[in-house]
């Protein structure tokens, strides 16, 4: 056991100053101000920059795309990535999950050419798990792919396709054999998202997020792009799902201790409560100021020890907690902020512009995409505890 | 290069190093062996079992946790929080939270109270703490007091030692607990100063401290068993033609301890490795630890409880042990949530009038 402070060599720390300094150069307020208005949760060139540095598969070689760093400094690009809040969630992330299975499933030219062009940030992946009839239950998939010699003709649609309007490919879960059972007859393609006969219309969130629902019409696709066998897919779906899911074949893995580092991840939670403590410590209308009053000290405490023991809870438990918490606190926040914090960014009497509302409205989908929290739950009864299958397999 | 305090790169490394799991496997062996459900229920309602109190002194249970200068064996928190949690797993009728805390605050006292320390260590006497400063006309609810030999506590800024009459006639309580009642201005009640000064204060302040962190970890036991048992019966119980645990209604609000319990875990043993390493870093742990582990043990219970259906409600339940102790073992201090009012004290520093 150790949470002693990392003592970094001096090359560690020059390294460290120039990822901060290549962030501060690179992630302008152009770009946050371009995230608030299309809430794409990416931008392409921040993407493309990090790309030529090797950044988005850091830890990969060189001639991979990487850029051949240790654990440890990848964390710390991670690390400065997350302060300098850079929009990941629709293209870095989706990305990062996908290109592992591309690895693990293919060969030879397209396998180099997709990986290499995923790492050096030229080509986006997105995910099309979910589809309009179904998300939780995802093998309830009904997009339908049929062999048509040596392509496949793809018909249906996905839902919460989050940025796919930048995204070059869909890592997509099809049924391509209706008269097997429900989990064995799909199969896992990278389909063309500049194909024709894909429309993608845009799906605007509470929380200022875009994502989209996507159409496909005949869209033809080379059995080149067929990730892993047929009819395979859900076995193929299974790396990169659990990737999401924070687990791994032995169970919960933390993932702060891949590269053992503790630190605190910034998020529109973090910045509220960061925004919440410096409102307590102004004086209010009456020359008073919140932080002394113990009501509200009481509750100001409550927020931070909920988010640490969240923070510190690791793999699929810490993600329903880390959720829950989030939305939790959030809404706590804005109770005791009072009417004020209900004031949206860019308005007259906005407090540290309007992190409050906007953290409150943005914290409902964490506990939603990428595997529910009562999903998350059902697996941690099952996997963790032992408890037998709430529902049916077929 | 500057670096902002919330930035600070720690290690984030939680894994137990061989001794320390072969220390917690010890106890936890001896416990599982020696601390069965009958003798919980045979110890009540006193919730005392001399015997496994001296087996458990023989361990060197109280003896490990004070520093060798002072004769004991220099184990540091993180140890003892790994014995906590075994005892509470076990709901073990001994008052290790109290005698423990109370024989590193008479090692902190020097010389004045080398015997009493002593005696903590060598196992002659059972030395409990008073958890609030003692005060005259303000009979306090002292935890492991109806069988107590000495009661160490705060009087007007010095600390004390209280020799007699003990130990103190046992007051029933929900907790099933060896709680005493003890009024320093009855008659024959004999104090003896230890320690003065600030440092005295500091040390009883830590002590109480130590004594929110080994409950936090003990805490942390008793939802792992309620949880365990939950677990083990909705699994098994069949109703409407199917094992309960396939209704969300049960396996959830399981699920939830389970949470609880994992992040609860980490939280006490991060703030057992500052107290032990960097005392002066990140003091708000203890007392999150302390509320938050209260928080999840009560919930576990209240949980197991209610998912044993009519059966839980029993007294043959095992469940209603750790229902009655989640509660009684840490309110004896007070309200578990005034941990908030001692985080915001140690993050936003002391109220002020404006």
């Amino acid at each position: 056991m150790d949470f002693s402070i990392k003592d970094l060599d001096d090359d560690t720390l020059a390294f460290w100053h120039e990822v901060r300094e290549w962030f501060d150069e690179v992630v302008t307020e152009d770009v946050h101000e371009e995230e608030r208005r299309t809430g794409a949760g990416g931008n392409r060139k921040v993407h493309q920059a990090l790309g030529k540095k090797g950044w988005i598969f850091p830890t990969w070689a060189v001639e991979d795309g990487g850029a051949g760093l240790d654990p440890f400094r990848a964390s710390l690009i991670s690390l400065e990535l997350n302060l300098h809040k850079v929009p990941y969630s629709a293209g870095l992330s989706t990305t990062t999950l996908v290109a592992p299975a591309l690895l693990q499933w293919w060969e030879g030219e397209i396998r180099r050419e997709f990986t290499l062009g995923a790492a050096r940030g030229e080509i986006l992946f997105c995910l099309g798990y979910t589809e309009p009839d179904g998300g939780s239950d995802l093998a309830s998939v009904r997009t339908r792919a049929t062999r048509d010699g040596d392509e496949w003709v793809i018909n249906g649609s996905k839902m919460f396709t989050t940025g796919a309007q930048n995204g070059d490919y869909a890592f997509s879960l099809i049924r391509s054999d209706p008269s097997l059972p429900k989990h064995r007859g799909l199969t896992m393609f990278m389909v063309p998202l500049r194909a024709p006969g894909v429309e993608i219309q845009a799906v605007h969130t509470m929380g200022g997020e875009r994502t989209n629902a996507v159409f496909f019409d005949d869209v033809r696709v080379p059995d080149s792009l067929r990730v892993g066998p047929e009819n395979q897919g859900w076995g193929v779906l299974h790396g990169p799902l659990n990737r999401e899911h924070s687990m791994t074949e032995e169970g919960p893995k933390p993932l702060e201790e891949e590269a053992g580092v503790l630190s605190r991840a910034r998020s529109p939670l973090t910045d509220s409560m960061d925004a919440v403590v410096a409102w307590a410590r102004q004086p209010d209308h009456e020359g008073r100021r919140p932080i002394n009053d113990p009501r509200i000290r009481a509750r100001l405490a409550e927020i931070e020890m909920n988010f640490v023991a969240a923070s510190l809870t690791p793999g699929p438990p810490g993600r329903v907690i880390r959720a829950e918490t989030f939305i939790q606190d959030t809404a706590n926040i804005v109770d005791l902020v009072g009417p004020d914090a209900l004031i949206s960014y860019g308005q007259p009497g906005a407090i540290s512009d309007g992190i409050f509302e906007y953290a409150h409205r943005f914290a409902q989908g964490t506990a939603i995409y990428g595997g529910t929290t009562d999903v998350m739950r059902n697996m941690i009864a099952e996997k963790f505890l032992g408890m037998p299958r709430n529902r049916p397999l077929n | 290069m500057s670096i902002d305090h919330r930035m600070e790169l720690r290690s984030a490394n939680f894994t137990l190093e061989e001794e320390r799991v072969a220390l917690r496997d010890t106890f936890k062996m001896f416990l599982e062996r020696e601390c069965s459900s009958e003798l919980v229920r045979a110890a009540e309602p006193l919730g005392f079992d001399e015997q496994l109190w001296s087996q458990l002194g023989k361990m060197g249970m109280v003896a490990m946790a004070v520093p060798t200068a002072s004769g004991g064996d220099g184990a540091g928190l993180i140890e003892m929080v790994l014995v906590a949690e075994e005892m509470g797993r076990r709901a073990a009728p001994v008052p290790f939270a109290e005698t423990v805390a109370a024989a590193r605050l008479l090692a902190a006292c020097g010389s004045a109270a080398a015997s009493w320390c002593d005696a903590a260590v060598e196992g002659t006497k059972l030395i409990t703490i008073a958890l609030r400063p003692l005060r005259l006309g303000v009979p306090q609810l002292i935890a492991g007091g109806a069988v107590a030999d000495a009661v160490v506590g705060l009087l007007d800024g010095e600390v004390v030692v209280v020799s007699g009459p003990l130990p103190l006639p046992h007051v029933t309580n929900h907790g099933q607990a060896p709680l005493g009642r003890l009024d320093i201005g009855a008659p024959g009640v004999t104090i003896s100063p230890l320690a003065s000064g600030a440092s005295a204060v500091a040390s009883f302040t830590t002590a109480v401290r130590e004594w929110e962190l080994l409950i936090a970890a003990a805490e942390l036991g008793m939802a792992v068993t309620a949880r365990e048992i939950a677990t083990e019966f909705v699994t098994n119980r069949v109703a409407f033609g199917v094992p309960i645990a396939t209704f969300q209604a049960m396996s959830h609000p399981i699920v939830d301890s389970y949470i609880g319990i994992i992040g609860g875990r980490r939280l006490v043993w991060q703030a057992a490795w500052f107290a032990d390493h960097e005392p002066d870093a990140k003091r708000e742990l203890i007392p999150m630890a302390f509320t938050y582990a209260c928080r999840v043990a009560m919930a576990a219970a209240t949980t197991g409880v209610h998912v044993q259906g009519g059966l839980g409600f029993t007294v043959e339940s095992d469940m209603q042990f750790y229902f009655r102790r989640a509660k009684g073992w840490a309110n004896v201090a007070g309200d578990p949530q005034d941990g908030l009012l001692a985080i915001a004290d140690e993050l936003y520093g002391p109220a002020t009038s404006d």
